[in-house]
């Protein structure tokens, strides 16, 4: 063997090495775990375009070594770049966004007619029973803290004039009653108004939204106020927020410490928390800003129970996380008992969803 | 099958070398099997598309056995060379170019408010551009008497298949291969190089394309980006799609050689071109020799007088822009080099600022492949009139600029776009490095690999940007 020969022969068996492992490794792991090797699921499948790229994202999502050399290159691009991969991003003073909500801001979007068209029509069914319609697209982080994002951001116009801006106007043009949140958010100050690390809006956010709420309602004379007496109950939780959990990494995740919260719980008189009641005139709906502090942890403090404290009634509910656009009235067209003695509707939904909302925006019947 | 994928890399390329090798020796074994295994690998996207493959095939080999038994200069011989071109420049207008053909008609329609048609959803097979335009050479080589007709169907068949370069070229004439489907060398020497282009052509799609074209992303599909945050994404993608593309050729080229083949040379250091004449003697070298050589030529090239000259020009690269899709877009970008192109020609081949040092050449001519990669990024002539506008400010800079500016210069960002214009730009490519293997490029090359599969891992279904040309 010559001395020219020794570095090619060496480079040739790196390369087989390496591309022979990985499959070989997976073979082993399976078979050591008795299932059968998912190699042969090739030929279990109908050989068909779709049945081929399910087979092959299956063998990626499952490979031994590719889950466990990602966690580590994770890692390392987090703390080499600050790079958190593709949905995540970081900002200022360890400000998380997540990246499908930056984009909804920065980017185009279509569907402002059709979200338009589906609320309206949408309102005049409610209308057609008597029903009254409160739209509120809740705001995305990158519109209320822009400046968060970086030093580029600094001095920004505050709120951002999103699609969602657009969007209010076209609805109101239409006579649709909207509750604008970004002015009401961009004008307050002290604590922020949304989590570090989380998607959401904190409860100082979340309570404001849901009081400007409850003041445009008595404002319009929708709803007068009940005889309910609740109170508030303080409670201090620790939240891993969802823009972390969303890396699906957790080396990257214990470098998040979790955020101290400060919640507020709605009680009633027994100092029981607060609950939904079907038969309540106002009904809620609305994605996962209706979720958090409800029904997470620590359950009854989110912006649900904070406007039945507002209205001094119980409401109903239906909260569909990440189906604000769509699922959340295909959801209530298979539950007409809850439609049933209603007089408004308060509708939330994440503004991103109006282009990126799930099932798009679909014209839903009420139910029967 | 895409090279940078987990099925490929772990599962198809180990197996195909192994059984590959372990044939006797004969390249008639060896061409059925690749044969096959090229079938698998173009049948991962749609099985249906081999059928359209094979049917391309068939018709250029019998044009080109027809060709063969015909005597010179006969009318047989012409309309045997007509027919097959015609069958396979056919099957490409359907497939490629017959909804855009549809749907321009139903503009022109709507002027005079006539009917317009139903638009037929035609789906486009990967690569098809590629392996029409290869299987035609075959029949015209022969016309010619460039290349002898194939030993037999499986060699011709293996030759339009043959899975590296497929999909994405570079595009390989029968007659550069036609002596090597009969008899090829299979040496440590052409493995290793092949091997060491292998990885540093995933490593430059993985490492570098991939990350610069989400910045690239962001900017294109921004509604109002700045200034400086427009020509940040256009370079961007000018990066992109030169690591992209050259890196598909890379992988191509060692898949080749490690096989036995040995497929031209397809870049060559593009962005150090001091004119745009020069960059099309550096870019996508295979595709402008073919134009070169099938279209230009034939058109008359420059025999004919200045004039012609120029008009051929114009139609070569009109058309050159055309078939890299069916869109005004690419028109566009064919018909604007193709001026450059003339207006150089005019000047004597010189670049526009030829009496500036050539780093200011070069610089320039990048300028201006810059504004032609806003014509081929952009989805319309609006989208990039609009880009365009961005980048000298005609766009009122947009309130949302500081907010893409955030997510445009991160650390990561910034300092991958420095190591690629670092490449881009430095004389020595991937192509030249494999040449000779040495033990500290052995190592370097190993940690690159590593690098690259590592960096795999974290990355999504992320296919080579000419697939869909």
């Amino acid at each position: 063997m010559t001395r020219t020969r020794l570095p090619q022969l060496g480079l040739v068996l790196v390369l087989l090495l390496a591309i022979c492992a990985v499959g070989l490794i997976q073979v082993v792991a399976e078979t050591t775990g008795a299932a059968t090797p998912q190699l042969l699921d090739l030929f279990r499948r109908t050989p068909t375009a779709a049945g081929l790229r399910a087979y092959e994202t299956d063998l990626e999502q499952n490979s031994w070594c590719g889950n466990r050399i990602r966690v580590a290159t994770q890692l390392a691009a987090f703390v080499t770049f600050r790079d958190l991969g593709a949905k995540a991003l970081i900002g200022r003073d360890g400000w998380l966004f997540y990246r499908p909500g930056l984009e909804y801001v920065l980017e185009p979007c279509d569907g402002l007619a059709e979200a338009a068209a589906a609320i309206v029509a949408f309102r005049d069914a409610l209308a057609e029973r008597g029903i009254k319609l409160l739209v509120v697209p809740a705001p995305e982080k990158p519109s209320i803290y822009p400046e968060r994002l970086g030093l580029f951001a600094q001095g920004l116009k505050k709120p951002m004039a999103t699609h969602t801006t657009r969007l209010i106007e076209t609805l109101r043009n239409n006579g649709v009653e909207c509750t604008d949140l970004f002015s009401t958010f961009a004008g307050a100050s002290g604590k922020p108004l949304y989590l570090v690390q989380d998607t959401h809006w904190a409860p100082g956010g979340m309570r404001l939204a849901a009081e400007t709420v409850a003041r445009r309602l008595a404002e319009l004379g929708w709803v007068s106020p009940g005889q309910a007496v609740y109170d508030l109950k303080p409670v201090n939780l620790l939240r891993q927020g969802d823009i972390v959990e969303m890396v699906q990494n957790p080396a990257i995740a214990e470098r998040f410490e979790p955020e101290p919260i400060v919640c507020e719980q709605v009680i009633d008189a027994e100092q029981t928390p607060y609950k939904d009641a079907a038969e309540s005139p106002v009904l809620v709906l609305g994605d996962s800003f209706l979720r958090i502090y409800e029904r997470d942890e620590p359950g009854a403090a989110g912006f649900v129970a904070h406007l039945a404290r507002e209205l001094r009634m119980p409401l109903a509910s239906i909260i569909n996380d990440g189906g604000g656009s769509t699922l959340v009235r295909q959801e209530l067209y298979r539950k007409p008992e809850l439609l049933k003695g209603k007089r408004v509707v308060v509708w939330e939904f994440a503004e991103r969803d109006i282009r990126f909302g799930v099932e798009g925006w679909q014209r839903v019947p009420l139910p029967e | 099958m895409v090279f940078t994928s987990q099925i490929f890399l772990f599962y198809f390329l180990p197996l195909v070398l192994g059984i590959y090798y372990a044939l006797p020796k004969s390249s008639e074994w060896r061409n059925f099997f690749l044969l096959g295994a090229s079938y698998i690998f173009y049948g991962w996207w749609n099985p249906w598309f081999v059928l359209l493959m094979l049917f391309a095939t068939a018709v250029n080999y019998t044009g080109g056995w027809m060709i063969s038994r015909a005597p010179h200069g006969s009318a047989r011989r012409k309309w045997a060379l007509a027919g097959s071109v015609a069958v396979s420049l056919g099957t490409l207008g359907f497939f490629k170019y017959f909804m855009f053909f549809e749907s321009n008609l139903n503009t022109v329609l709507s002027w005079v408010d006539g009917p317009t048609l139903a638009v037929l959803q035609v789906t486009l097979p990967v690569g098809i551009s590629f392996y029409i335009f290869q299987s035609m050479t075959y029949a015209i080589d022969i016309y010619r008497g460039d290349a002898p007709p194939a030993r037999s169907f499986a060699d011709f068949a293996c030759f339009v298949s043959l899975f590296p370069q497929l999909v994405a070229g570079p595009i390989v004439r029968y007659n550069t291969i036609a002596a090597q489907l009969v008899q090829r060398d299979h040496t440590l020497e052409r493995f290793s190089s092949g091997s060491a282009l292998f990885i540093l052509g995933c490593a430059k799609k993985i490492l570098l394309a991939n990350v610069v074209g989400g910045i690239a992303d962001s900017a294109f599909e921004s509604e109002a980006p700045g200034v400086i945050d427009a020509w940040f994404g256009v370079a961007a993608y000018a990066f992109q799609i030169y690591f992209d593309f050259s890196a598909y050729s890379d992988m191509a080229i060692g898949l080749g050689r490690m096989l036995g083949f040995e497929f031209l040379r397809n870049f060559d250091s593009p962005y150090r071109s001091a004119s745009i004449t020069e960059f099309w003697r550096r870019w996508h070298i295979s595709l402008s020799t073919f134009l070169r050589d099938y279209l230009y030529i034939p058109l008359g090239g420059n025999r004919r007088g200045e004039r012609r000259t120029y008009i051929n020009l114009a139609i070569v690269m009109l058309l050159g822009g055309l078939w890299h899709g069916a869109n005004w877009t690419f028109v566009a970008w064919g018909g604007y080099h193709g001026a450059l192109l003339a207006f150089e020609r005019w000047r004597g081949k010189r670049g526009i600022v030829n009496f500036l040092p050539r780093p200011a050449q070069i610089a320039s001519t990048f300028v201006l492949i810059l504004f032609s990669w806003v014509l081929f990024r952009s989805p319309g002539l609006v989208d990039a009139g609009r880009y365009f506008g961005a980048m000298f400010g005609l766009n009122g800079g947009g309130a949302i600029a500081p907010l893409l500016a955030a997510e445009l210069y991160s650390p990561g960002h910034l300092v991958l776009m420095g190591l690629c214009a670092a490449l881009a730009f430095q004389p020595v490519q991937a192509y030249d490095l494999a040449n000779e293997v040495t033990w500290p490029k052995t190592v370097a090359l190993a940690s690159l690999f590593a690098a690259t599969v590592a960096a795999m891992f974290t990355q999504s279904f992320n296919p080579f940007l000419y697939f869909q040309f």
